[in-house]
């Protein structure tokens, strides 16, 4: 194939026959390519954005988490706490309780010295009544 | 029951002898049922578990207030009473707070500098000596950088001293202001004057002394020294007491004036009640938190005690009234308002706590009576079970049921009810506000403030005003003044050992006025309630704890002290009869007669009621004796009931009448020795002479028969009366009599027949006459016991006598006879006398 004088000196016909300086096939696939290029950039930003909400999401989430678990232990420290207030209140009862109980011994001894006054007087009422 | 009643109201016996136990059964019957009820509530609550947080009725407790929010920001450390309704609170926050109570309004007074952080304060005392304090009003503030500050009513600080190198921990002002006391944590304790200058430093130690009081008298200090205790006299010579008291580090002490007992709590938990001497009283079981705080009640009947959200109201014996939890932290320091109703405590979250008590109760037959609320009481008639409210316009301070009159006085007023009608009282002003107690006797009741002893009749009339040099009313109790229809008597505080006997109708001293003055240091006095005024006696526990009964009103002559009992920790007079009832060791006795004592002394172990005492445990403590029932306090807290038979207190109203029959036929029925006892001595002392030998056989006392027989056949009235005298060991009183008569043979041979040589031959030199028959008799004597003559005197004069027992005899003959001639003959001039 002869060599084509215009070729030799890097310049070539499109198909619409327009002068051009750059080859057009590698034109073509620059264009090609640019194009690609573009679908790539504008993927990767989609990417970066879907990526990016996903972050956020965990962090969120990681929040959260932080959160429910902050307060897990705050209850479970409560609950520990609660048990110790129980115990307080417990003690504070008990003590209420020995209070009573003492009260109720007290009563008990008091009950017990007016049944035998009683019963002193009836036996003597009945000896009254017998030695008439 | 009824109809075990009305059958007794059929017996054919007197009046008299029936109703005693019908009506004290009844009343009995009804108070068994009662506390039943309550302990069958009790229970109740107690196993449902409901209602803790209401501690049980009718029993004496605090009731608190506490703010929903603290006031003070930091801790507060000290609490005071300023008047009756005020209180000053300081804090951490150096904030000083005044609290109305009657307002219920808090104000700041001042805010201190930065770097004061209160821990101790004490308000000048108010009274001196009964004489109301002009002076502008201060309290002492310690604080912790070791000063102690003058600080005025309104805040101003007068004075700041440099006191102690750490802090202050404590400070006190004596009884009469002129003195106050701080104590440091560099252990030293340091008196001040009232300006502030440093008078001296009393005691200088390794450990901080965390707190201090003063002795009733102001002469001695109590501190804190680690875990024990000690006594200090004032005066530098004197030795002071120290003793272990506690199983940690003592937080806090107190002493009471009235009572003269110790409290103490410390970091073992425990608080503890001691006497003045150290000796252990009570002791509590451990808490859960040391006790931070104890407070007596100006009258030392009850005291307070704090500790971890805790504060008990407790008996001056130690055992606790009632519990309360209130959520205030520890109770740092506690104060009691001057007339002991009230109660503030510094709380450790910030809070002041107030307290007063209520559901106090009286009884008396069958009355009770509860203080429902400050200003309110509730009656009840247990018989029918009526009840009645009394309103009052102030705080009750003080009652006393007995008598069929309940006396109740508040903060301006005494208010006198009749147990017959609950609707109108009878209401008197008084002068001073505080009453510290009141007395009660049949015909008039006494009333004991901050000026004086006053004695009111129950129609309102000031009867009168005792007073004694040197008297303090404030240190007043029930063991040391007494009160009966015709007398007041009143234990000196200065010198124990006397006694003042007033008249209760003109308040003057009895007698010649000399106050009845005892060996040893006088504990307990008690009159006794009924009978004539010229028998009045009182009984008296002296610090060896034996019992001793006089006459209150001795005519005269020194009347001598008679023991009747040892070991007795408690007596009371019973009172419709003068029967006196008392522990005795381990022994409940009741003394029928005590009189006895003075009519012949060998009866008295014979009229005699005792019982064991074991079911009074240790230390009991007799509150009254009432009709024929005795109620005991037993140490831990509770009421005992026993009984006594009914018949002695009949038997003193039959011989109190002289219906000396009716006495003789109780006796019979009753076949009870101790009765018979009582009769012999009742008819000695009223010159009953039939009765007296009837008794005398009955307890099988022959000497005492053949005598009173003796007696009987005397022909003149001056031996009857001498020789009754000499029954009961009074020989001075008989000779004088007989001497007085011109009897002077007569008195002469009472001192030979009691082998009395000396005084026997004295007379008869004196009056020239029998000297021969004292000689004839001595000679016999000495010949019997195969003895010689060793006497001077006697040998003196038998030389210049010729002894003729055939002369002498004629001569006793012949005094004899003149004297049945001279009897007669003024029986023949009486009678003559009576007709016309």
């Amino acid at each position: 194939m002869a060599k084509d004088p215009l070729a030799e000196a890097g310049l070539h016909f499109d198909e619409l026959n327009k002068l051009r300086v750059l080859d057009p096939d590698v034109s073509q696939k620059t264009t090609e390519l640019k194009e690609e290029c573009k679908d790539f950039v504008d993927k990767i930003v989609q990417f970066q954005k879907i990526v990016g909400g996903l972050i956020e999401m965990v962090d969120e989430l990681a929040k959260e988490a932080e959160k429910e678990k902050m307060k897990a232990i705050g209850t479970r420290n409560l609950l520990k706490s609660v048990a110790k207030q129980r115990e307080a209140q417990q003690q504070q009862l008990q003590a209420l309780i020995a209070e009573e109980r003492m009260q109720l011994e007290r009563y008990r001894i008091e009950y017990e010295a007016l049944s035998k006054v009683e019963a002193e007087q009836n036996e003597f009422i009945d000896q009254f009544m017998l030695q008439k | 029951m009824n109809q075990r009643l009305s059958n007794n109201n059929d017996t054919s016996l007197t009046d008299e002898a029936r109703s005693p136990p019908s009506t004290d059964t009844i009343t009995n019957f009804t108070k068994v049922q009662h506390v039943a009820k309550q302990v069958v509530l009790l229970i109740r609550r107690l196993s449902t578990g409901a209602g803790f947080v209401s501690t049980g009725k009718y029993r004496m407790r605090f009731k608190t207030s506490l703010l929903k929010e603290p006031k003070h920001k930091e801790l507060v450390s000290c609490v005071g009473w300023i008047t009756a309704d005020e209180v000053y609170s300081c804090s951490e926050d150096h904030q000083i707070l005044k609290w109305n109570l009657l307002t219920s309004e808090t104000s700041v007074v001042v805010k201190l500098q930065e770097d004061i952080y209160p821990v101790d304060m004490h308000w000048f005392p108010k009274t001196i000596a009964g004489k109301k304090q002009a002076l502008a009003e201060i309290f002492a503030l310690t604080s912790t950088d070791g000063k102690f500050h003058m600080m005025s009513k309104t805040g101003r600080i007068e004075k700041s001293v440099e006191a102690h190198r750490g802090a202050v921990l404590a400070s006190r002002w004596n009884y009469d202001g002129t003195a106050l006391i701080t104590a440091g944590e560099d252990g030293q304790i340091k008196i001040w004057s009232k300006s502030g200058m440093l008078r001296s430093t009393l005691a200088q130690q390794g450990c901080p002394v965390y707190s201090v009081a003063w002795g009733p008298d102001s002469d001695r200090i109590l501190y804190t020294f680690g875990r024990q205790l000690i006594i200090k006299p004032l005066q530098p010579s004197s030795k002071s007491l120290q003793w272990k008291a506690h199983d940690g580090i003592i937080l806090k002490v107190d002493w009471n004036s009235v009572n003269d007992l110790i409290l103490s709590g410390g970091e073992d938990c425990k608080y503890k009640v001691w006497d003045s001497y150290g000796r252990p009283l009570y002791s509590s079981s451990p808490h859960d938190y040391p006790i931070t705080s104890v407070a007596w009640a100006p009258d030392g009947e009850v005291f307070a005690m704090g500790s971890f959200n805790t504060l008990r109201l407790c008996d001056k014996t130690g055992w606790s009234y009632a519990l309360e939890k209130p959520n205030t932290g520890s109770v740092f320091s506690l104060a009691w308002s001057a007339d002991g109703t009230q109660l503030a405590g510094a709380c450790g979250n910030g809070q002041v706590i107030f307290a007063h008590i209520v559901e106090q109760r009286w009884e008396w037959k069958n009355f009770e009576i509860t203080l429902t609320k400050r200003h309110t009481m509730q009656v009840r008639n247990v018989l029918n079970d009526a009840v009645d409210t009394l309103e009052f316009r102030d705080r009750v301070i003080k009652a006393s049921l007995s008598h069929s009159h309940l006396v109740v006085a508040t903060a301006l007023q005494c208010l006198v009810y009749n147990t017959k009608n609950w609707n109108t009282p009878l209401i008197l002003d008084l002068k001073e506000g505080t009453v510290s107690m009141i007395l009660q006797a049949e015909r008039h009741f006494l009333l004991v403030d901050g000026g004086g002893i006053y004695v009111y009749s129950y129609e309102g009339r000031l009867v009168c005003a005792p007073k004694f040099p040197g008297m303090r009313t404030d240190i007043l109790n029930a063991q040391t003044v007494s009160l009966s229809n015709d007398t007041i008597a009143v234990r000196d505080k200065a010198d124990e050992k006397v006694v003042h006997l007033f008249d209760a109708q003109t308040g003057k001293p009895i007698g010649d006025g000399k106050p009845l003055t005892h060996k040893m240091e006088v504990m307990e006095i008690a009159l006794d309630q009924c009978g004539a005024s010229n028998d009045r006696k009182i009984a008296l526990i002296d610090k060896n704890n034996d019992l001793y009964l006089t006459s209150a009103r001795r005519l005269g002559r020194e009347q001598r002290m008679h023991k009747i009992g040892s070991m007795v920790h408690t007596m009371v007079w019973n009172d419709s009869a003068n029967i006196l009832c008392g522990i005795q060791d381990n022994q409940f006795t009741v003394w029928y007669y005590p009189s006895a004592v003075f009519v012949d002394k060998d009866l008295l172990p014979n009229t005699l009621f005792t019982k064991d005492a074991s079911e009074f445990s240790s230390a009991p403590h007799i509150l009254n004796y009432t009709g024929t029932q005795v109620t005991v306090r037993r140490a831990d807290g509770s009421l005992v009931y026993g009984g006594v038979p009914p018949y002695p207190t009949m038997l003193h109203e039959y011989t109190g009448s002289a219906r000396w029959e009716e006495a003789l036929h109780l006796c019979h029925f009753a076949k009870d020795q101790a009765l018979w006892a009582c009769l012999a001595g009742m008819a000695m002392a009223n010159r009953e002479l039939n009765t007296a030998e009837t008794a005398y056989a009955a307890i099988r006392e022959v000497d005492k028969v053949q005598y009173i027989k003796f007696i009987k056949d005397l022909p003149s009235k001056e031996s009857t009366l001498a020789h009754i005298l000499l029954f009961s060991g009074q020989v001075q009183e008989a000779e004088a009599t007989l001497l007085q008569a011109g009897l002077i043979y007569q008195a002469i041979q009472i001192h030979i027949d009691l082998f009395n040589w000396d005084r026997a031959l004295e007379l008869a030199v004196k009056h020239k006459t029998h000297v021969d028959t004292v000689l004839a008799h001595r000679q016999k004597f000495l010949q019997d016991f195969g003895k010689e003559e060793t006497n001077k005197r006697f040998l003196q004069y038998s030389e210049g006598v010729e002894v003729d027992w055939e002369k002498i005899q004629s001569k006793i003959e012949m005094e004899l006879a003149k004297e049945r001639e001279r009897a007669a003959s003024s029986s023949v001039g009486s009678s003559m006398a009576s007709r016309r």
